[in-house]
């Protein structure tokens, strides 16, 4: 076996127990990475030339990657955007501060959808990256890139961002186990803002006892995000004693009639079997708003979030500029329409639309109400289940260029996982089996605050479905 | 009410975007389909809901009101391309003189 193929707890435990170096485990990442990355294009910055200085602390010595969007302190940070240019952030963000702290190593800044606005990383300004599993394929996005060098074997774990599904669809459509956390569970300080009420930062790994332990460092209050909760310890220890005997985990009625990929109803079907088989009682809950609302709710509120969360980029103090404007609103109008691609300038425009006084009321005010009865209609949902079993996505991995023409329509298939980021709620995107050589992944939703139940099932979950294999690029 | 692609050019200038023929095609296309899916709104009665918020907001004070001095305002500065000593200089505001 390979140091790269290690999940992240067999790699902490190797270089306790002196098996191997820090040194030998870095080498051999880079050299899987080497290897795989002119073919999958995961990353948009790398910075594993030099092997790294001796860490300490839980992930000492352990290589990853961060999502494109997490500030990193002197190192390039881009958001995939050409607007940010060659920006250097003169801070960390607090959930890489924290990983750095407990001893991690960074490979580099990996791909993602431009600002995260889109599900294939695709939307890129450096380029698409590729499906591991199927090089013809999307990995999904926006955390397309986390998502990937995770599933490929180049790092045991890396972070993403979650606005409407971000960390959850890639994880699915790449093989590997992605957490959306509670919002306010991870301080979201040098996240770069798409849609601030929905953004949450996690962690994406190959068992789901390594995102525990990734959440186990990850999580908690910070004083820089007012966002993230004080007077909440969630304990992420990692149990083999946990049981879903007596929990009832609820199917949405009104997803029950809309089509899903075969092998995405199989494994539905899989599972269930197995939460019935291990005592779990399956229920149904009514969700009629969220079927026939959230998409048209989600994107109103995240395109009016960050066509103001975007008006900062004005080539002004940081990022690409132009030198040579007659005035301020020409450099604005000139920097603008250069950075941005087009899917970001298509929702600045559709967000200052929805927001100008003149429809806002109709339009931005009634997403707010709107989103006011998604969160009702989960808490009622949850006081007769625990929790609720659906797909992360109706599709399996699509090929790559496929899906462009119509935008509204890729919205529609992100129902499944949006609802999440409307009410805050944590979401476990885990693997259930392969079709053919694609993986398939569902999603396990819980309460606020859940987090931790919901990775103890999962672990359960693993236990019957198996863990997925490292993908090789389809070979 | 379906917006025109000379209503839709006016809300790119407000965003500070100058749109290029086909892109102001493809906006006027995207923003009219998406007006589209939001009328489904009218189908509820809304008038007596509170616009969302995190219920758990309440326990969730501000942080101390402590000034705490960045310690390192030169990256910052840095990084932009208009500075003059320790402020960001911008073109002219006033335009047409």
């Amino acid at each position: 076996m390979e140091l790269y193929e290690l999940n992240l707890s067999d790699a902490i435990q190797g270089l306790k127990d002196k098996k191997f170096s820090a040194s030998e485990l870095f080498a051999s990442c880079k050299a899987r990475i080497d290897k795989l990355e002119p073919e999958i294009h995961a990353f948009i910055t790398r910075t594993d030339s030099t092997p790294p200085a001796e860490t300490s602390g839980l992930l000492a010595g352990i290589p990853t990657v961060l999502k494109d969007n997490l500030c990193t302190k002197g190192l390039r940070t881009t958001a995939a955007s050409k607007i940010l240019g060659e920006w250097r952030p003169p801070y960390d963000a607090t959930a890489w501060a924290k990983l750095k702290e407990a001893g991690a190593v960074l490979m580099g800044k990996v791909n993602m959808d431009e600002f995260a606005m889109g599900n294939t990383c695709g939307n890129s300004a450096f380029g698409p990256t590729r499906n591991p599993n199927d090089l013809s394929r999307v990995p999904g996005g926006s955390s397309g890139g986390s998502a990937a060098a995770v599933s490929a074997g180049y790092v045991p774990f890396s972070l993403g961002s979650d606005t409407g599904g971000s960390i959850r669809q890639p994880a699915s459509f790449c093989g590997v186990y992605g957490l959306k956390p509670t919002y306010g569970m991870v301080s979201r300080y040098g996240l770069i803002s798409y849609g601030s009420s929905l953004d949450q930062i996690g962690p994406f790994a190959r068992t789901v006892k390594d995102l525990q332990l990734v959440m186990s460092v990850i999580s908690g209050h910070d004083p820089m995000d007012s966002s993230s909760f004080r007077d909440k310890d969630h304990d992420f220890t990692h149990r083999e004693d946990v049981s879903v005997k007596g929990k009832r985990v609820a199917l949405v009625k009104e997803f029950q009639s809309f089509t899903l990929d075969a092998p995405i109803a199989e494994a539905m079907a899989k599972t269930r079997k197995v939460l019935e088989e291990e005592g779990a009682e399956i229920v149904e809950v009514s969700l009629p708003v969220v079927a026939r609302y959230a998409v048209a709710c989600y994107y109103a509120l995240a395109m009016s979030e960050a066509h103001t969360n975007l008006e900062r980029y004005d080539g002004v103090r940081l990022g690409y500029t132009v030198k040579d404007a007659a005035g301020i609103k020409e450099m604005f109008e000139r920097v603008r329409s250069y950075g941005f691609g087009p899917e970001v300038k298509s929702r600045i425009i559709a967000g200052t639309c929805l927001t100008e006084p003149t429809r806002c009321e109709e339009y931005y005010v009634a997403a707010t109400k709107v989103r006011t009865l998604i969160a009702q209609e989960f808490t009622r949902a949850f006081g007769e289940c625990d929790f609720i079993l659906q797909p992360a996505s109706p599709s399996m991995p699509w090929k790559i260029g496929e899906n462009d023409e119509d935008e509204l329509k890729g919205y529609e298939a992100d129902l499944y996982t949006l609802p999440v980021n409307l009410a805050g709620l944590p979401g476990l995107s885990f693997f259930a089996g392969y079709a053919g050589n694609l993986p398939v992944g569902l999603q396990l939703i819980g309460p606020r605050w859940s987090d931790p139940a919901l990775l103890d099932t999962g672990v359960i979950l693993e236990r019957h479905l198996g863990s997925p294999k490292i993908a090789n690029g389809g070979k | 009410m379906k917006l025109t692609s000379e209503q839709v050019n006016d809300i790119a200038l407000e965003s500070r975007l100058l749109l290029t023929e086909q892109e102001l095609a493809g906006a006027t296309r995207y923003i009219n389909n998406f007006l589209d899916m939001l009328d489904r709104f009218k189908e509820l009665d809304l008038k007596d809901v509170e616009p969302f918020s995190f219920a758990e907001a309440i326990a969730c004070p501000l942080r101390d009101d402590k000034v705490i001095a960045f310690a390192d305002t030169e990256a910052i500065l840095h990084e932009s391309a208009h500075v003059d000593g320790s402020y960001f200089k911008v073109p002219r505001i006033m335009e047409g003189e």
